[in-house]
């Protein structure tokens, strides 16, 4: 099983793809790469998976991070801003 | 991340949508067999993480509810130090895939059963240990469902597994024949009663033959859509011919032919009955499964004390308590706390799905019209349905997850408008069977929740009218012999 990658995008942009994950993992891999950020830093985290769709913006919000989420594809990214 | 990583492809929340919980946690629990050990140990899990609430599923497995993504990872180890898993819930992704073998099924009196020809549960826990994590099985077309028993009788419902071994007796050999390619849910072609392969297995036969059909199934399952990934679609396509033919090539060998029946008796091992080393087992009925933390405790202490603390879990949804030697002393126990373990059949063999928490119903969900009938059974008719079963099976969807297609009185949920409302329904379905099986048949659709109790009883009476003239008639056999005008004259709702 291959350990998704948190993957640098540009300065403080960075994605995390969780395609292929089902819950809880999506969630649990979204709040271990945001403990790596920096304060302003902002993480894609994109899923196939919609509950983890519906779920991983719940639990980031209740955490006090700003979250957006945008589909396309059958996809989600969910950006959120440390 | 070692630890996250160490969970993936074993571990897995599934997604709920009713009655405030986000998560269900469905903990593996092959051939319904456990310890008062591991019992206990998923109860506090359902204490501290579940609001104290378990259910028993259709397919052996012990499911909690309330459970938050945070909390997942403590779990989950809990449960590893226990050895169980989860089913891997790929079947909310949108399209075929990240299919999984589910929990395999077997007796729940494997090696202790009278009526057993062979004891199922080695195999069940070989495939188990073989399958879970194997990553080369993680992302079937879809889920894949196996029944394993040596009963005699069909404790287990295997023609609505993808695959079902049923023992038999061949040449004086004694082994197991193979039905495939069952499934009671609309995905194509439809509820479908596994089909007889014609082959004899012996028991060290059953593993390969097992795993070579989910590797056909996964290299060849149709991935177009999910409305056509069950295996049921491809055996459709193929035949059973077609599939013996892919077995054989792929183990390298011809199998044995097998003419015989495979029909048997679709029971629950109800009450209180003798086990073949003549110690008791104590089946309790659990209308719907459901359970509390407390009450899990108890009965792992009650395991404890009057038999040797196992525990097994049955395809009703029902518990039983194993290798006991003072049965009257556990039956006052039970007693002192209104577990009665006698009256009518249908207390231990109705079934209902979670369709509460799928959110799948509205309200007077599957497993509340559950209780609901079987109140009404035994308050009205407690002693017709003493000695005779009808099988009851309330489904929130047609995903049949309460087998209402096969239940002798079937209810699958559907959302009806009235007065400009929606409001839940059932459509009813009658005559479903297992013995020479067959589908049940649609006789009524979108009957306001609140009135199916009052067309069963409708049904009920005319069969006690009957009973006035034809004393052996079984409700079964009533069933059948209803005209089309009969029946649509009984359900009609006015």
């Amino acid at each position: 099983m291959q350990e998704p990658k948190l993957e640098r995008k540009s300065e403080g942009e960075y994605t995390l793809d969780v395609r292929g994950q089902t819950c809880p993992f999506p969630q649990i891999l979204s709040q271990l790469a945001l403990e790596k950020l920096r304060e302003g830093s902002i993480l894609e985290v994109i899923t196939d998976n919609p509950p983890s769709a519906r779920d991983v913006p719940i639990a980031l919000r209740k955490k006090g991070y700003e979250v957006e989420v945008k589909k396309s594809n059958g996809q989600w990214h969910i950006v959120v801003k440390k | 991340m070692e630890k996250v990583m160490r969970f993936m492809g074993r571990y897995s929340l599934g997604r709920d949508n009713g009655m405030g919980s986000l998560h269900f946690l469905r903990i593996k629990i092959p051939g319904g067999v456990i310890t008062s050990e591991y019992f206990k140990g998923i109860a506090e899990l359902s204490r501290e993480y579940g609001r104290g609430y378990a259910e028993i599923t259709d397919r052996q497995d012990i499911q909690l509810h309330w459970i938050e993504g945070d909390d997942a990872l403590d779990i989950f180890e809990r449960l590893e130090k226990m050895g169980f898993t989860t089913d891997m819930c790929g079947q909310a992704f949108p399209g075929a895939g990240h299919g999984d073998v589910r929990n395999i099924v077997g007796c729940p009196l494997s090696g202790v059963n009278k009526d057993e020809l062979i004891d199922g549960y080695p195999v069940i826990k070989e495939l188990t240990r073989f399958f879970t994590g194997n990553e080369d099985f993680l992302d079937l077309p879809k889920k894949f469902k196996f029944s394993i028993s040596g009963c005699m009788y069909n404790c287990t419902r295997a023609e609505i597994n993808d695959m079902a071994f049923i023992p038999v007796v061949h040449d004086g050999e004694i082994g197991f024949t193979v039905l495939a390619g069952g499934g009671a849910g609309k995905t194509l072609p439809g509820p479908t009663l596994a089909k007889p392969l014609r082959v004899f297995l012996s028991q060290e036969e059953v593993f390969d033959v097992a795993v070579a059909t989910v590797e056909i199934f996964r290299d060849h399952g149709n991935r177009e859509s999910k409305a056509k990934a069950r295996f049921k679609y491809l055996l459709d396509q193929i035949g059973v011919n077609g599939l013996r033919n892919m077995i054989e090539k792929k183990l390298g060998r011809k199998l044995e032919d097998y003419h015989g029946d495979v029909s048997r008796e679709w029971i629950e091992h109800t009450g209180v009955g003798e086990q073949k080393d003549e110690r008791y087992y104590v089946c309790v009925p659990l209308i719907g499964g459901k359970l509390s933390s407390d009450i899990m405790e108890w009965y792992a202490g009650l395991a404890e004390e009057y038999g040797t603390g196992d525990l097994r879990l049955t395809t009703f949804q029902n518990l039983i308590i194993v290798n006991v030697e003072d049965k009257e002393g556990l039956l006052k126990e039970l007693g002192k706390e209104g577990v009665v373990l006698k009256g009518i059949i249908p207390k231990w063999t109705a079934v209902g799905c979670a369709s509460d928490f799928c959110g799948k119903t509205k309200e007077y969900h599957s497993k509340e019209i559950v209780r609901d009938i079987v109140e009404h059974l035994e308050t009205s008719y407690p002693n017709i349905f003493v000695n005779q079963d009808f099988k009851i099976g309330v489904s929130g969807c047609p995903n049949n997850c309460g087998y209402s297609v096969i239940a002798s009185v079937g209810l699958e949920g559907r959302l009806i408008r009235v007065n400009g409302s929606v409001k839940q329904g059932y459509d009813i379905y009658l005559r479903g069977k297992l013995e020479n099986g067959s589908i049940g048949r649609r006789v009524a659709e979108g009957v306001p929740a609140e009135n199916v109790v009052n067309v069963l009883n409708k049904l009920l009476e005319q069969y006690k009218i009957k009973l006035k003239n034809e004393s052996e008639i079984r409700f079964v056999d009533f069933l059948e012999k209803l005209s089309d005008t009969e029946i649509k004259k009984l359900v009609e709702v006015t």
